[in-house]
């Protein structure tokens, strides 16, 4: 269990294994059955969650209508992170759609961690850094691709969320229409005969 | 390259020294060993900082002027931000991925650049154990900033946008050309000029 986050944190900084000791003996496993929340508009968030099994979904409500923002599979972190950061009231819901584990740290045990050692200082550092370009690499992707461009590219980077996410919430996060979704989804595999090979 | 202790920059210098202690206090002495690390550039008004396709080598502080970021798409300009004193300006996806610019950054006014370089960063890094966690808490501000930009586009409409960017930054409508903030707050040119005139009725008597 600890495997993938030790992967994932190698990525940005290379620790010794009393650092990533220090850093593992503060976690706590979660465990949600789906669709459960793990944080509701207005809450403040708490903590930083790396999926270990499962799949959650990021969103909010405009007027009725619910906005993916991001959609999390095993290896990747998913947080309210703006409440988590700046310590105000959650905008966004986090949502499980399977059964899902979670290795989470608590914004106080972050804080001690990151007084007490400046490699994981360094590393927390580096991954807001990455949510951020992720946050500007999308922004420039909505604003310079068409629909057809975003969901090509998506299908191409992400076929396993295809398979695993229901399509009205690929939709969403894509921000285009469910039947838009599909009639694209029509398109590709009729251009791929191989469809179904990875 | 400037000394970037020369006098006319004090009062820039200033600034950045309070802005940075308003995430990690610096005394005067640390922020002055910074320095070294530090460039001061100047750019006429409508050149281009950084061009489409550069690899962008600095994280800029506008010490005067104005900057715009745009992507140059097939038929438009799209303008991303608009940077003024104080403000952190940088082609960033460009700049940490060391991978070509996707944006431009343009001068509209004259301007003077804080900068520091990739480099000169790591070295900073290095050397400084306070800058971590400045940089670190520097980066969360930005992400918040940027989602709260987010979310006032998605949420709000045309007129509360405007009427929003007019209250915080009354300066800007004199300063910048209206074409580019009705790009940046993504509101069509013609809406943006019917929403300028319904704030001043009073004044159509003159």
């Amino acid at each position: 269990m600890l495997d993938t986050l030790r992967q994932y944190v190698s990525r940005y900084v290379a620790l010794t294994n009393e650092e990533f000791a220090l850093l593992a003996q503060m976690l706590e496993i979660r465990n949600f059955d789906k669709k459960q929340q793990l944080i509701k508009v207005g809450e403040v968030e708490t903590c930083l969650n790396f999926v270990v099994k499962g799949l959650v979904r990021k969103y909010f409500f405009k007027g009725r209508t619910e906005v993916i923002t991001q959609i999390a599979r095993e290896g990747d972190i998913i947080s309210s992170s703006v409440s988590f950061l700046s310590g105000a009231p959650s905008s966004y819901i986090i949502e499980t759609l399977e059964p899902s584990t979670f290795l989470s740290i608590s914004k106080a045990q972050v804080e001690q961690l990151y007084r007490d050692h400046p490699k994981i200082e360094r590393l927390g550092r580096m991954i807001i850094t990455h949510f951020f370009l992720q946050k500007e690499e999308w922004e420039y992707e909505c604003i310079r691709a068409n629909t057809r461009e975003r969901f090509v590219r998506f299908v191409e980077n992400n076929n396993d969320l295809v398979q695993r996410v229901p399509q009205k919430y690929l939709a969403s996060y894509l921000n285009m229409k469910p039947e838009t979704f599909s009639r694209l989804k029509h398109l590709l595999q009729a251009r791929t005969p191989g469809a179904g090979r990875g | 390259m400037k000394s970037p202790q020369k006098s006319p920059f004090k009062p820039a210098l200033d600034h950045l020294h309070r802005y940075l202690s308003g995430y990690v206090h610096l005394s005067r002495t640390e922020f002055n060993s910074l320095l070294p690390y530090l460039e001061i550039r100047e750019f006429d008004k409508k050149v281009q900082v950084v061009k489409l396709g550069e690899v962008e080598n600095y994280i800029n502080i506008v010490a005067q002027g104005i900057v715009r970021k745009y992507l140059p798409l097939k038929k438009e300009e799209v303008t991303v931000q608009l940077a003024t004193e104080g403000h952190i300006v940088h082609s960033e996806l460009s700049f940490y991925n060391r991978a070509p610019s996707a944006t431009v950054i343009g001068t509209i006014e004259p301007v003077i650049l804080i900068s520091i370089s990739y480099d000169n960063l790591q070295l900073v890094y290095e050397h400084f154990p306070k800058a971590e966690r400045l940089g670190r808490l520097l980066v969360s501000d930005l992400f918040i900033k940027k989602d709260f930009r987010y979310f006032n586009q998605i949420q709000r409409s045309t007129r509360e946008r405007f009427m929003d960017y007019v209250r915080t930054h009354p300066h800007m409508l004199q300063r910048v050309p209206q074409k580019y903030i009705a790009s940046y707050l993504n509101i069509k040119p013609e809406t943006f000029s019917r929403l300028k005139h319904l704030l001043q009725p009073a004044r159509k008597a003159k």
